[in-house]
């Protein structure tokens, strides 16, 4: 049973800072004048507000797990973890934030403030154990990065970006809403834990209504982890938006949308049936042709942003296998992909958003001979992109490795033949950047300012993890392993 | 709320009334969406699609479920999207601003 209010709050404390790091933010943010522009104090009371988040999910990291609020939320060891992941996620985005001449002025303060309510979406989000906290936490996710996507006010391509993402974003959470309010009305009940018991047994005309609802509600969810064919807008936004928007895009929405996905999958679909076989049957379509769609655009790309933003819809298609094999292997695997992902992403994109800083755009070429003029910097680079790829010794291969294991006990040999083919595709382009950086002769000499000692420092010690956990994993894999999911 | 419904069972509007017209709303959403060009008519549709799952809350608590869980859905509903409306128009403002247009096949900036 659940806990009362007060008892359910002393388990809602990350939750709750958070919100009081969104609202101090706001009034320091108040205080300053406009033509302030370092705004140390507003950083350091972010980085203050994170951190303490971050100490109380690493405390709640060892707790037994509990519905609370009448079991509209789950704390669970596999929430936290990936509220973990979506804190460092959004840390990172806030110094490139601080640092990224993308984002000017008192534009800087804004998209902190901002960040900090989707991360608290999120948060929301990957605990939901009824569809009204899911789509609350969908909409308080969304309805933010809107406005973060359109954050560059004159630039009309951020506009856009911005339209783009919520047209297609109110779209999508009608469309689930429509798959949700059916399925509300053949179970009689939108809490996750009874809806999954209900599941269990059904009559024939049940089914022929739930099929299409979940279908429907796919669609929606789908669309938050940009899974093809509810990809279309994700290269746009990604392009269009602010270098660090991306950036926080890429991690944080995203790994809030697969732990929902996860959540539904393993409480609903965990019995044997037809809607078993079928919820998992229009996954692995969605997962092979997320995967092959991702790869295959991300080739011809000119923008290095772009073709992150496309990689990401890979990447996204990868997890989805380690999501459909509903077994504990599975989650365990998808837990450590996002944890390596966070951070291949974060060097990723700092060393893309230095770059573009200096020369205005980031295409391909700007990345010739950058060996010469940054050696520790390319290096970094091509870590990163060793371990995008799946390359061994680096963590994004033993990621990798855990998904096709939990896909090949599960006997989808088909699906692990695509998903090894799509690793072979998807050199093709990361190495496209390292043969640039290496052989390419350097277009001029002129230094890169975001490249200072701190910011090289900091970029070194993000690709620390990444070198590091493709060693020496079992720790992590350890803590992702307990991560266990509340089924009750 | 069961009397209710039993005193009135004659003349009621019925459940599969209220489900076809909500699936009208939702068709016709999906229409407006596919079909207009008018950035202010497509988060019209965006409206209807909500509006019809709204009806669809409502309408199974009516008459079958009879708990508060598909009125509360239905209020979070309405809430959410006025919300959702307001920065969808704050950004078409920005972008009609930009543009001078609120046609959506001006939005081609971005793609390669």
């Amino acid at each position: 049973m659940g806990l009362n209010y007060l008892a359910s709050l002393s388990h809602f404390v990350p939750e709750l800072l958070a919100c009081v790091t969104m609202f101090g933010l706001i009034l320091i943010e108040a205080t300053y004048k406009e033509e302030h522009k370092e705004r140390g104090l507003f950083f350091f009371a972010a980085y203050i507000g994170f951190a303490s988040v971050l100490t109380f999910l690493c405390l709640n990291l060892k707790h037994e797990a509990v519905a609370i609020f009448t079991n509209s939320a789950v704390i669970d060891p596999f929430s936290t973890l990936l509220k973990i992941v979506m804190v460092l996620g959004t840390m990172g985005a806030t110094y490139l934030v601080s640092q990224s001449k993308d984002i000017e002025g008192n534009l800087r303060p804004e998209f902190t403030i901002m960040a900090t309510g989707v991360l608290v979406g999120g948060m929301l989000l990957s605990s939901a154990n009824n569809m009204l906290l899911l789509y609350i936490g969908i909409e308080t996710l969304s309805i933010l990065s809107y406005v973060l996507a359109s954050l560059k006010k004159s630039d009309d391509r951020s506009s856009e970006a911005g339209l783009k993402y919520s047209l297609y974003g109110g779209i999508s959470a009608g469309i689930m809403l429509f798959g949700m309010s059916h399925i509300f009305g053949v179970l009689g009940t939108i809490n996750f834990t009874e809806i999954g018991v209900a599941l269990q047994e059904l009559t024939t005309v049940q089914v022929a209504i739930l099929l299409p609802s979940f279908l429907l509600f796919l669609a929606g969810l789908g669309y938050k982890i940009a899974c093809v064919p509810f990809h279309m807008w994700s290269p746009d936004v990604y392009e269009g938006s602010p270098i660090p928007v991306t950036t926080f895009f890429s991690v944080v929405p995203k790994v809030a949308g697969l732990a929902a996905l996860i959540r539904i999958t393993t409480v609903f679909f965990s019995h044997e049936g037809a809607m078993n076989m079928g919820w998992v049957g229009i996954l692995s379509v969605i997962a092979a042709l997320t995967m092959t769609v991702g790869n295959i655009s991300a080739i011809g790309q000119r923008s290095v942003k772009r073709m992150l933003a496309y990689s990401s819809i890979s990447h996204a298609g990868v997890m989805l296998l380690g999501i459909l094999v509903i077994s504990e292997v599975g989650i365990r695997s998808v837990v450590f992909y996002a944890i390596t992902y966070l951070f291949m992403n974060l060097v990723a994109f700092y060393i893309v958003s230095f770059v573009n800083d200096k020369y205005g755009n980031d295409h391909f070429e700007r990345f010739n001979g950058l060996i010469y003029r940054y050696p520790v910097m390319s290096i970094m680079m091509a870590i990163t992109m060793f371990s995008l790829a799946g390359l061994p010794p680096f963590s994004g291969f033993v990621a990798k490795f855990h998904i096709f294991n939990a896909i090949v006990i599960k006997k989808y040999y088909v699906l692990a033949i695509i998903a090894g083919l799509n690793s072979v595709i998807s050199m093709y382009y990361y190495m496209k950047i390292i043969r640039l950086m290496v052989l390419k002769p350097a277009e001029s000499e002129e230094q890169i300012s975001g490249f200072s000692l701190l910011n090289q420092g900091i970029i070194v010690s993000l690709t620390v993890p990444v070198l590091f956990l493709g060693i020496f994993w079992e720790k992590i894999m350890l803590v992702a392993t307990n991560a266990k999911i509340f089924l009750e | 709320m069961q009397d209710h419904v039993e005193d009135n069972g004659a003349n009621m509007i019925s459940l599969p009334s209220y489900l076809f017209l909500s699936f009208i709303m939702f068709i016709a959403g999906l229409v407006v969406m596919v079909a207009r060009k008018n950035i202010i008519a497509i988060l019209l549709g965006v409206e209807l699609i909500l509006n019809s799952a709204a009806l669809n809350f409502a309408a199974y608590t009516r008459f079958i479920n009879q708990n508060l869980e598909g009125n509360i859905m239905s209020l979070f509903i309405i809430v959410i999207a006025a919300a959702e409306a307001a920065v969808g128009l704050a950004i078409v403002i920005r972008f009609f601003q930009l543009k001078e247009s609120v046609h959506i096949d001006d939005a081609t900036q971005l793609q390669a």
